[in-house]
């Protein structure tokens, strides 16, 4: 089972698609959820999901409006398709014939 | 922001985060500056503190100190407050710290500088003087303990005849580098066959100088250039980092040139420095008294030429910072008490948050957590708010050191080895690291004392050992802030005192522009007189002109230029005691342009300025009484410099005017018709009283003066007002400092009086419910409050005002007419903390009043 803030992570990623790294995956968590979270926080996460294997991060390239600085780009792996995929299904079934707003509409 | 940002990441970040995280944030650097600091701050804090697997002790501990993050979050108002307070008394200790560790306490940048001193003449009075040549050629002669010595004297040319530029430099002995004990980076030293009169045509330059006028070309050296009108060869370049603490505007030198016969070369012609660097193992103490002895020799074998009493050996090192070390220290012992206001501050802020966390600490010590353990919990949650309030202060000091450099006086040694670094960092390390063990160890101590009771009674309320700690530590912080409300009050009042005395001339509305005419057009005075007469007149035409006059030198200008003077009349037995006085060599216009008061007699006609047969003088109220006390001046006959120069008539005497600084307390000054004069002036000031604001008036000036010969420099063009801001500008900076530090002091000292009368007045809500509830008036229940506050105030005051008596003398080079116990600034200081005193009380005392007896009894 995924931690919360690692569920959000993941999915942002998940959104964000080619080129997710810390600016993006921080806009595509505010704009979808209002949540400020910071981009050391979420370097934080990126890096303990790296750790489990679930995501895989490559350097990009240097751009001149970073100041000459690479970026580094996560991706999902399989293994963290299915965690996530194991974690929301098991929200669904605890939430299942509860009326806590969650049901598809 | 971003820079500091940056700076910091870059520093204190894992080398595989810095480049991604901080590439981040400079791509979203559009997003401001507290966006930038969360940013910052965040990823600090999460991506450096990963705890070292195995090592249990340490991951306990850095997982205390997340947990004491997350309390901090949770109280905002005082983790702010904290934070601030503790950013700004570090960031201002670690900008002093900066100026004063390589100003005062590095050792200068040359091998072996211990062993390098200056070497002066001692007066009768204990000062030291300057040395004339024959002095330093026979000291040097004599003395087993010197290695190598030379003899310095100020010189500044003009370079160029195109682009003529005037640079500040020296005429030094050949060894002058080899004593200092470092080389050219390029080309050569002096050789020892060059320090000859009629040999000395080689230059040396400085880095910076090769830089601006030879665009860092190597082949410069070898070349000639034009200085002050005749070609010298640059034989060599010093290197970029060679920091010149001998003179540190010096650009460019040449040999000295000097041989025992010439003129100038006198025992009594006190104008050149002597260094010296003494044989490796002779210590000072032992050279200094060589030389003494020495010195005495000489002074027996020419009884007439040694006013002087001996020889002064003065350490280099303490010799260059000897005018600026009381200042610095001064304001390092401000800041210190800024500190320690800071300190008792955030240690009284936790003492009102452990009240509240007492539950918190009860439950934990019930649990099982030893005292130990939550001693460590304490210190762990001090190192974070300490480490925080150190970031925020490096960041404070990035900010300010800049800024206070601009303002620090240009001729400070070493100016340029000023940065933040690794001394700065590690005296900000330090203060971390003793901030949180005195915020952990106090409120711990007193908490961990009464926990059993706490859980018992289940009532917030404080010992008595944290009340009178509480008190204590606010009864510091006044006396602090009234220690620094004093020094700053004084030297606000010396400063004012200044600005108000009489510079002995109208200093509104007054212009001056310094020419240096050189070159192949002036090879003689008549030239130069000519040169003169048709700026006076080119800057006469310029509208907003009211005069104009040409003088050799100006009051409050910065020059120095002083004549021996004798009394033909009675002349002194021994030629050291002549009185010397500024020599003014002026325009007839001169009087009437600077407006100084003609006192007796009269000033010089337009004849009589063009008369080169009769010698006349005028000269200034306190040379008259000095030359002739009781006597009338006019009339009297004297003369300047050797028995070979005319003799004058004094035909007036003027008012005294100050001429090296408004706290100038000699002035002695003549003046004397240009054309009488024996020499004609290269470098003039042309003096101008306009009608209308004179720095509008400066740019059409500037363009006439330029006019009449547009290849001469114009060095510098100043009002009067500027130039007496200039020589006010250290005492200015002080009063900024002292004024900014005091008033620091002061609010934290409010806050801590209202922190300890709130929390009293909360912790007795009861009490006070009763004593209205049984009769007590608004008026009594006010009293009553008042009264804690008050005697709080009184203690801190007393015992304020009593360190400040001992702490002011330190103070002593900021202050002007003014004595340390000053009675004004006393009272000045005890109505204000008075006032801020009562006015902390202010809010706890409506608290109080408004306390509701009934809910009051019910509550508890």
């Amino acid at each position: 089972m995924l931690g919360e803030l690692e569920q959000t992570v993941i999915l942002a990623v998940l959104h964000v698609g080619a080129d997710a790294y810390g600016v993006p995956v921080h806009d595509e968590i505010h704009r979808r959820t209002g949540r400020d979270v910071t981009i050391g926080t979420i370097y934080k996460t990126l890096t303990r999901l790296e750790e489990k294997g679930l995501v895989a991060s490559h350097i990009g390239d240097p751009t001149p409006e970073r100041g000459g600085r690479r970026t580094r780009c996560y991706a999902v792996t399989p293994a963290g398709r299915r965690a996530l995929q194991a974690s929301i299904k098991t929200l669904r079934r605890m939430a299942a014939g509860l009326d806590v707003g969650l049901e598809p509409s | 922001m971003i820079r500091a940002c940056v700076w910091l990441l870059e520093r204190l970040l894992p080398a595989d985060w810095s480049d991604h995280v901080i590439g981040d944030l400079v791509e979203q650097q559009h997003r401001g500056s507290w966006w930038m600091l969360r940013q910052t701050l965040a990823a600090l804090l999460f991506l450096r503190a990963r705890p070292h697997r195995g090592d249990r002790m340490l991951s306990t501990f850095l997982n205390d100190m997340r947990i004491g993050a997350r309390h901090l979050r949770r109280a905002p108002a005082f983790a702010a407050t904290s934070v601030v307070t503790l950013g700004i008394a570090i960031g201002a200790s670690a900008a002093i710290f900066s100026v004063i560790e390589p100003v005062l306490l590095r050792p200068l940048p040359y091998p072996h500088a211990e062993r390098l001193a200056f070497v002066w003449e001692r007066n009768r009075d204990g000062t030291f003087d300057n040395i004339g040549f024959e002095t330093v050629v026979d000291l040097a002669d004599n003395a087993k303990s010197i290695e190598h010595w030379a003899a310095i004297g100020s010189w500044e040319p003009t370079l160029g005849d195109d682009t003529p530029e005037r640079v500040s430099g020296d005429r030094v002995s050949w060894s002058y580098f080899r004593t200092l004990g470092v080389q050219p980076a390029i080309g050569r030293d002096f050789l020892e066959e060059e320090d000859q009169q009629g040999h000395n045509g080689e230059v040396i330059l400085s880095h910076g100088l090769w830089q601006r006028r030879f665009g860092s070309d190597s082949s410069a050296v070898g070349k000639k250039i034009s200085v002050g009108g005749m070609p010298m060869t640059i034989v060599g370049v010093m290197p970029a980092n060679f920091d010149n603490v001998v003179s540190p505007n010096a650009e460019i030198w040449r040999v000295l040139g000097y041989e025992p016969s010439l003129p100038f070369a006198c025992r009594t012609c006190h104008h050149l420095r002597m260094i010296a660097r003494m044989k490796p193992g002779a210590s000072m103490r032992a050279a200094a008294t060589e030389l003494d002895q020495i010195h005495a020799r000489l002074e027996k074998a020419y009884p007439k030429e040694y006013a002087s009493v001996g020889a002064g050996v003065v350490p280099m090192q303490e010799e260059v910072t000897r005018g600026f070390r009381p200042a610095l220290l001064a304001l390092a012992g401000a800041v210190c008490l800024v500190l320690l206001i800071a300190m008792a501050n955030v240690v009284n802020l936790q003492l009102a948050r452990a009240v509240r966390r007492r539950d918190e600490f009860a439950i934990r010590s019930a649990l099982g957590a030893g005292r130990g353990r939550m001693t460590q919990q304490l210190l762990a949650e001090g190192l974070v708010l300490a480490l925080i309030g150190g970031l925020a202060g490096v960041i404070v000091a990035r900010v300010a050191l800049p800024v206070l450099t601009t303002y620090l006086p240009p001729d400070l040694p070493r100016l340029g080895a000023i940065h933040l670094d690794a001394g700065g960092f590690a005296a900000v390390a330090a203060l971390v690291l003793l901030l949180s063990i005195v915020m952990a160890v106090i409120p711990g101590s007193l908490a961990a004392n009464e926990l059993g009771a706490s859980l018992r009674s289940g009532r917030r309320l404080a010992s008595g050992a944290q009340h009178i700690t509480r008190s204590t530590l606010v009864v510091a912080e006044i006396a602090l802030a009234a220690m620094l409300l004093a020094g700053a009050t004084l030297v606000g009042r010396s400063l004012e005192r200044l600005l108000g005395v009489n510079a002995g001339f109208e200093t509104s509305h007054l212009l001056s522009l310094e020419v240096d005419a050189v070159g192949k057009k002036y090879p003689n005075a008549a030239s130069l007189y000519a040169y003169h007469d048709r700026v006076r007149d080119a800057v006469r035409g310029v509208p907003g002109v009211a005069s104009v006059a040409v003088t050799s030198q100006l009051p409050l200008g910065g020059n120095m230029d002083r004549f021996g003077i004798t009394d033909v009349g009675n002349p002194p037995s021994n030629p050291e005691q002549v009185p010397s006085g500024d020599r003014y060599t002026v325009t007839q216009d001169y009087l009437a342009t600077m407006k100084i008061p003609l006192l007796r007699g009269r000033w010089f006609t337009a004849a009589e300025a063009v008369d080169t047969m009769n010698h006349v003088v005028v000269v200034s109220q306190s040379l008259a009484q000095r030359l002739w006390p009781g006597q009338d001046a006019l009339g009297q006959r004297i003369r300047m410099g050797e028995s070979t120069r005319a003799t004058r008539t004094v035909i007036g005497v003027t008012g005294d005017v100050k001429h090296s600084g408004l706290d100038a307390n000699i002035t002695q000054g003549f003046y004397v018709p240009e054309r009488q004069w024996f020499f004609a002036d290269n470098a003039i000031t042309v003096v101008v009283r306009t009608s209308l604001e004179p720095a509008s008036v400066a740019p059409a000036v500037r363009r006439a003066i330029s006019a009449v010969d547009p290849s001469l420099p114009i060095i510098r063009v100043a009002t009067m007002d500027q130039l007496i801001a200039k020589s006010t500008a250290q005492r200015r900076l002080a009063l900024v400092l002292f004024a900014a530090f005091a008033g620091a002091a002061v609010l934290l000292a409010v806050a801590g009086i209202y922190g300890v009368l709130a929390g009293s007045v909360a912790e007795r809500t009861r009490e006070i419910g009763l004593r209205s509830a049984l009769g007590a008036t608004p008026r009594e229940i006010v009293a009553l409050v008042v009264r804690q506050g008050a005697r709080l105030g009184i203690v801190g005051l007393v015992a304020g005002l009593a360190g400040g008596a001992l702490l002011t003398k330190y103070l002593r080079t900021f202050l002007y007419g003014i004595g340390a116990g000053d009675p004004i600034t006393l009272a000045a200081v005890i109505v204000a903390l008075g006032a801020v005193t009562l006015a902390a009380c202010a809010v706890p005392a409506l608290r109080a009043v408004r306390i509701d007896p009934s809910e009051a009894l019910r509550s508890e």
